[in-house]
C-alpha cells in the first residue's frame, strides 16, 4: 500500500525531472546551434608599419637589407645547387652581393600583392639592381608591411583570424594525436578519453588531465567560464555532443584553430593559431615548420604554464612530448620526429618583436575620431600607418641608454657628495621621443618612455611640460616677419624688468648671469640669451608671438604674459613636432598623422588620411631662422652635438631648458627628418639638466643612427647670403675678423662694415639700396625687377 | 561623399592632367627625354586653357612684383623610382581611381619629399578632386622648392593660378598666370 502510494509520486517526480532535463539539454541545444552558427569571431583591427620600399639607388646595405628581411621573419636558405632554383615564399638566400627573396603575398593600403620572387642587389652599401622571378628590372618594389600590434577589446581578446587553407596539415593532425585521438569519430565527448583522464587525476589527487575532446575544449572555451565544477562538465558535455551533432568535423576543427587561448601578453590575450604563430614565431602560420607547430600544440595544455618565454626549458620537454606522440601517431615518420627534437624552440624575443604601445596609442586616438570603438575591435579593419620600425627601435634604444647614463652620471655625482656616507639612490629619469618627416608630416616614430615596451603613461603624448626656450624660434620668426629685422640686426641683451598685469615685477636672466651688451639676432638665438629674446619680444609683442605659435599648430591659448617669451607654456613632445614641423618645412604646416589608410576586412578602402600642407609663415622668414637654428648647432647651445652627428651632416634646432631645469627638451630636424626629445622625471622635481645636457645627446645620436640628409632648403629668391662678424653682426672678413659666419638676409640688407675691415662693395645687385628693406629689396632692386616684367610683356 | 559624376568628373580631369604631366616637357624625366622641346607658353598674362569668358580679360598690370632674374641653376627630374610611380598613378587615374593615383604620388613623394614636381603633380590630382586650397598650397611649396629652376616654378604658378580662379579670385589668378608666363619666358 505505502509503497503504491509512493510510486505514482515518484513516477512523477522522476517525469518531471526528465521533463526539465530534456528542456534544460534542448535550451542548450539550440543556444549552441544558434550562437555557434552565427558566429563571428570580433577580430580586432590589424595596423601595419609603413613598408620598405626598395628601389635602384636606395642607399642600404646588404645586411641591413637583411635585416629588414629577418624583422619580417623571412628566414635564411642555403643557396641552392641550380643557382637559379626557385626560392620558397618566406624565405631568402644571399648569393655574392644578391639576395633573392620569395615574397609573401600581402595588402597594402592600396593594392594586394601575389607572392613573388624578387633579387636585390647591393654595391657599396646601396641597392643597384632589383629584378622579379623573370628576370626582368623592376624600378620599385615594397617590402610587406610589418605587423606592429592590433586594437583589441577592453576584455583583451586578439586574434588573427586563419582559413583552412592557410592551416598547415600537420596542425589538426598534431591537434588529434595529442588531445583527442578519436576527434574523427566520437560524438563529442569520449567515455574511453574520461576514464583515462579519471585515472590518472586519481592516482595524482589532483586534476591533472582533462580528458577533454577538442570538441569540449572549444565549448568551454567558447561558452563557458574557466572554473572547473561538476555542474559545468555536465553542460560542457552536453553542449558539446550538442555542437558534434549538427556541425561537421571540419567546421570544429577550424572554430577550434581560430579560437583556442594560445598565451597572454599583458592584459592582451592571445587567440587562435593564427595570432599565435606571429606572436611566437613573427611569422604566417602557413610557414611554420614541424618543431613550431609542435610547440604552439604543446602550449595549448597550459598557455602560462607552458609560456615559451618564460619556462622555455618545460616547453622544450612538452614539444618533444608532442613529436613523439605524433610520430608514434604515425602523423611523421620517427625520423623527423628525431631530428625536429634536436632543433631548438626557436621562439623570438618579446623585445625583438613589433610591440610598440606608445606608436599604437597614438594611432587608437587618430582613428577613435572617425571609429566607433567597436568598429576598431570586432570589424577586422586593417590600418596602414607611417610608423618605420628601424627609426622607432632606434629611438627606443637610445632613449633607454642615454637615460641609464644621465642616472648613473646623477647617482655618481650624489655620492661624491654623501663624502663616504651612503648615497640615496637617485630616482629613475624618464623621456620621450616623437620622430617625424616634416615634409609630408608622417609622425615615424613614438616612444613613450623609457621602458618602450611597457604600455603605461604616454610621455609624448600625454606628458605636458614647460617648453622652456623651445619657444625662441617663433620669438625670432615674429620679429623677421614684422620686416624691421633681419639676422643680422642687432638688440640689446641687457638686464630687463617688467611690470606684469598684477603689478609684480619680472627680472629673467641669462642662463650664464651675464650680459653681453648689443648682439646681432643670430648670436641671441644661437646662444639662447633670454635678456635679448624678452627685449626683442616685448618690442614685436606678445600677442604677435602668441598668433605665430598658433598659426604654426598650436592648438591650445597660449599664456598672454611676457614669460610666455621664454616658454613658460606646457606641450607634449607630440606639439613640439607640429611647431617645429613648420620650420623643418619652409614655413608650411602639415599635419601630422600616424594613419595613412584604413581598409575594410575585405579590402575594401575605407579612409585615407592624404599629405596636407599650409602655408603659415613667409618662406623667406622661415629660412633666416632655420638658418639661425643651423647656428645653433655650429656655434651656439648644441654645439655639443658636432662630435656625434656625422660629419657634413647640417642640421638645424633648439635646446630647451624650463625653470630651474626641471625638463630638458632638444628639437631639430635634419633635411628628412625631425626629431623632438624630452627628458626629466615624472614627479617635475629638479633634473639638474639643461637641453644641452639632457635630451641634446639623445637627439644627436638617433640622427646620426637613422640614414637622414642634411637640411638644405634652396636659399628664397628674395634673399642673399652675408658673411659678418658673429660677435658683432658687421660686416667682415677674413682678414678683420676671427669669428664669421654667413647669413641669409634680405636682397638689399647692407649691414655696417665692422670698423677696422676694409672698404667693401654694397651687397646685392641694388647698389645703394637702404639696410633692412624688407623682403620687397631696396628701389634698385624693384626697379630692375620692373625692368625685368617689361622685358616679359615684350617677349 | 562626392557624387559619382563629381568623382568621375574629377577622375578626368587628374587623367588630363596626368597625362599632361607625363607627356609635357618640363615634368618629363631627362633620362627619357633629356632636352624635350618646351611646351608653347601661353601669350604672357592670357589667362590658361579653360578659362571662363567671363574672367577678367585685360593682362593684369605689373602689382605683383616679378622675381628678379636668375640663371637657371638647376633643372629637376624624377628619378627612376618616383618616374615609375608617376606612370603608374596616371594609370589609376586613367581608370578611374583618383584616390589610388593620389595615394600613389605620396609613396613617390616620400622618396623624393624635396621634388617640386611631385608637389605639383600631387596638387594637380587634388585641383582635379575640388581640393582647390589644398591644391593652391601644394603648388605654393613647389615654388620655394625649384628656387632657381624657372620652368618648374612656371608650372607650379600655373597650379597656383588654377586653384585661384577656381575658388573664384580671378585677379589674383591671373596675376599667378602672369609670374608663370614670365618665369616660363626666362
Amino acid at each position: 500500500m505505502k509503497l503504491r502510494r509512493l510510486i505514482v509520486p515518484g513516477l512523477l517526480i522522476v517525469a518531471a525531472c526528465a521533463a526539465v532535463a530534456t528542456a534544460y539539454v534542448l535550451r542548450l541545444d539550440h543556444m549552441v546551434v544558434h550562437q555557434f552558427e552565427g558566429r563571428r569571431w570580433t577580430l580586432p583591427a590589424q595596423v601595419y608599419a609603413a613598408p620598405v620600399e626598395l628601389y635602384d639607388g636606395l642607399p642600404l646595405s646588404q645586411s641591413e637589407l637583411e635585416q629588414e628581411l629577418q624583422r619580417l621573419s623571412y628566414r635564411r636558405v642555403a643557396s641552392p645547387i641550380p643557382r637559379d632554383a626557385a626560392v620558397r615564399t618566406g624565405t631568402y638566400r644571399k648569393i655574392g652581393g644578391r639576395i633573392d627573396v620569395g615574397l609573401r603575398a600581402t595588402r597594402f593600403a592600396d593594392e594586394a600583392r601575389a607572392a613573388e620572387e624578387l633579387s636585390i642587389t647591393t654595391s657599396e652599401g646601396a641597392i643597384t639592381s632589383l629584378t622579379d622571378g623573370a628576370g626582368r628590372e623592376v624600378p620599385i618594389v615594397r617590402l610587406d608591411p610589418l605587423l606592429i600590434g592590433s586594437i583589441f577589446p577592453i576584455h583583451g581578446e586578439d586574434r588573427i583570424i586563419v582559413t583552412p587553407g592557410e592551416v598547415p596539415p600537420l596542425l589538426p593532425a598534431a591537434l588529434i594525436a595529442v588531445e583527442d585521438r578519436d576527434f574523427e569519430t566520437n560524438r563529442g565527448i569520449s567515455i574511453s578519453g574520461i576514464l583515462r583522464a579519471i585515472w590518472v587525476d586519481i592516482r595524482a589527487g589532483s586534476w591533472e588531465q582533462g580528458g577533454s575532446t577538442l570538441t569540449q575544449q572549444l565549448v568551454r572555451s567558447y561558452f563557458l567560464s574557466p572554473r572547473r565544477t561538476a555542474s559545468r562538465k555536465i553542460r560542457e558535455a552536453i553542449m558539446a555532443v550538442s555542437l558534434d551533432e549538427h556541425f561537421s568535423k571540419a567546421d570544429l576543427m577550424n572554430a577550434y584553430i581560430n579560437e583556442i587561448h594560445l598565451g597572454q601578453d599583458g592584459n592582451r590575450a592571445i587567440h587562435g593559431f593564427g595570432l599565435a604563430a606571429e606572436f611566437y614565431f613573427g611569422k604566417p602560420l602557413s610557414e611554420l615548420d614541424l618543431e613550431e607547430i609542435a610547440t604552439l600544440v604543446a602550449i595549448v595544455r597550459g598557455p602560462s604554464y607552458y609560456d615559451p618565454r618564460r619556462h622555455p626549458e618545460r616547453v622544450l620537454k612538452r614539444r618533444n612530448l608532442v613529436l613523439e606522440e605524433m610520430s608514434q601517431q604515425h602523423v611523421i615518420p620517427q625520423r623527423e620526429a628525431l631530428s625536429a627534437e634536436a632543433l631548438p624552440l626557436g621562439v623570438t624575443s618579446r623585445t625583438a618583436g613589433a610591440y610598440y604601445p606608445a606608436y599604437l596609442d597614438l594611432v587608437r586616438r587618430t582613428l577613435r575620431r572617425d571609429y566607433r570603438e567597436q568598429d576598431l575591435t570586432e570589424a577586422g579593419l586593417k590600418v596602414f600607418t607611417n610608423l618605420d620600425p628601424r627609426v622607432q627601435a632606434d629611438a627606443e634604444h637610445i632613449l633607454e641608454r642615454e637615460l641609464a647614463r644621465l642616472d648613473r652620471r646623477r647617482q655618481a655625482h650624489v655620492a661624491h657628495g654623501a663624502r663616504g656616507a651612503r648615497a640615496r639612490p637617485v630616482p629613475q629619469l624618464q623621456g620621450a621621443i616623437v620622430v617625424t618627416t616634416p615634409q609630408s608630416g608622417d609622425v615615424i616614430a613614438v616612444v613613450g618612455g623609457r621602458d618602450a615596451g611597457f604600455d603605461g603613461f604616454n610621455r609624448a603624448l600625454d606628458g605636458r611640460r614647460q617648453i622652456g626656450s623651445l619657444v625662441k624660434p617663433f620669438v625670432y620668426l615674429t620679429a623677421i616677419e614684422s620686416g624691421r629685422f633681419n639676422d643680422t640686426s642687432i638688440i640689446e641683451d641687457a638686464p630687463v624688468t617688467i611690470k606684469l598685469s598684477g603689478g609684480k615685477l619680472w627680472s629673467p636672466r641669462n642662463f650664464t648671469r651675464q650680459d653681453y651688451g648689443p648682439v646681432p639676432l643670430v648670436r641671441a638665438l644661437a646662444e639662447s640669451l633670454n635678456d635679448a629674446t624678452v627685449n626683442l619680444g616685448m618690442d614685436v609683442g606678445i600677442d604677435a608671438v602668441a598668433q605665430t605659435l598658433q598659426r604654426f599648430g598650436l592648438a591650445a591659448e597660449p599664456p598672454r604674459n611676457p614669460a610666455l617669451l621664454l616658454g613658460t607654456v606646457d606641450l607634449t613632445p607630440l606639439e613640439v613636432a607640429q611647431l617645429y614641423g613648420g620650420l623643418a618645412n619652409g614655413g608650411f604646416r602639415t599635419t601630422l598623422r600616424a594613419v595613412r589608410a584604413v581598409i575594410s576586412a575585405e579590402g575594401k578602402p575605407l579612409k585615407a588620411f592624404p599629405v596636407e600642407v599650409q602655408s603659415v609663415a613667409k618662406a623667406d622668414a622661415v629660412y633666416q631662422v632655420d638658418s639661425m637654428l643651423e647656428q645653433v648647432m655650429e656655434r651656439g647651445t648644441a654645439r655639443g652635438a658636432l662630435a656625434v652627428l656625422p660629419r657634413g651632416l647640417v642640421t638645424a634646432g633648439k635646446t630647451g631648458t624650463s625653470s630651474d631645469m626641471r625638463d630638458s627638451w632638444f628639437a631639430g630636424f635634419s633635411g628628412s627628418d625631425l626629431a623632438v626629445v624630452w627628458v626629466g622625471y615624472d614627479n617635475d622635481s629638479v633634473t639638474g639638466l639643461q637641453g644641452a645636457t639632457g635630451a641634446l645627446n639623445a637627439w644627436s645620436h638617433l640622427m646620426a643612427d637613422i640614414s637622414t640628409s642634411s637640411w638644405d632648403a634652396p636659399i628664397p629668391d628674395d634673399l642673399q647670403q652675408v658673411t659678418i662678424d658673429y660677435p658683432t653682426g658687421m660686416r667682415a672678413d677674413g682678414s678683420c675678423s676671427g669669428d664669421l659666419v654667413t647669413v641669409p638676409v634680405p636682397q638689399g640688407t647692407n649691414p655696417a662694415v665692422k670698423p677696422g675691415c676694409p672698404p667693401m662693395m654694397p651687397l646685392g645687385v641694388a647698389a645703394g639700396g637702404p639696410a633692412g628693406a624688407g623682403p620687397a629689396g631696396g628701389v634698385g632692386a624693384a626697379l630692375q625687377r620692373a625692368g625685368k616684367w617689361l622685358q616679359g610683356l615684350v617677349h | 561623399m562626392r557624387g559619382v559624376r563629381g568623382a568621375l568628373a574629377a577622375a578626368a580631369a587628374l587623367v588630363a592632367v596626368s597625362c599632361q604631366s607625363l607627356i609635357g616637357p618640363p615634368y618629363q624625366a631627362p633620362e627619357q627625354s633629356p632636352a624635350g622641346p618646351t611646351r608653347t607658353p601661353p601669350p604672357a598674362g592670357a589667362p590658361a586653357a579653360g578659362a571662363q569668358s567671363n574672367a577678367p580679360q585685360p593682362p593684369a598690370p605689373p602689382q605683383p612684383v616679378p622675381p628678379p632674374k636668375q640663371p637657371p641653376t638647376r633643372q629637376f627630374h624624377l628619378g627612376a623610382a618616383a618616374s615609375a610611380l608617376v606612370q603608374q598613378a596616371s594609370r589609376q587615374a586613367a581608370s578611374g581611381n583618383p584616390q589610388l593615383a593620389q595615394s600613389t604620388l605620396e609613396r613617390a613623394l616620400r622618396i623624393e619629399p624635396a621634388n617640386p614636381l611631385l608637389w605639383i603633380m600631387l596638387g594637380q590630382a587634388h585641383e582635379s578632386e575640388g581640393q582647390y586650397a589644398l591644391a593652391g598650397s601644394m603648388g605654393r611649396k613647389a615654388v620655394q622648392l625649384a628656387s632657381g629652376d624657372q620652368r618648374t616654378q612656371a608650372s607650379a604658378w600655373r597650379l597656383i593660378g588654377d586653384s585661384l580662379r577656381a575658388r573664384g579670385r580671378n585677379e589674383d589668378a591671373n596675376d599667378a598666370y602672369s609670374r608663370a608666363d614670365m618665369l616660363a619666358a626666362q
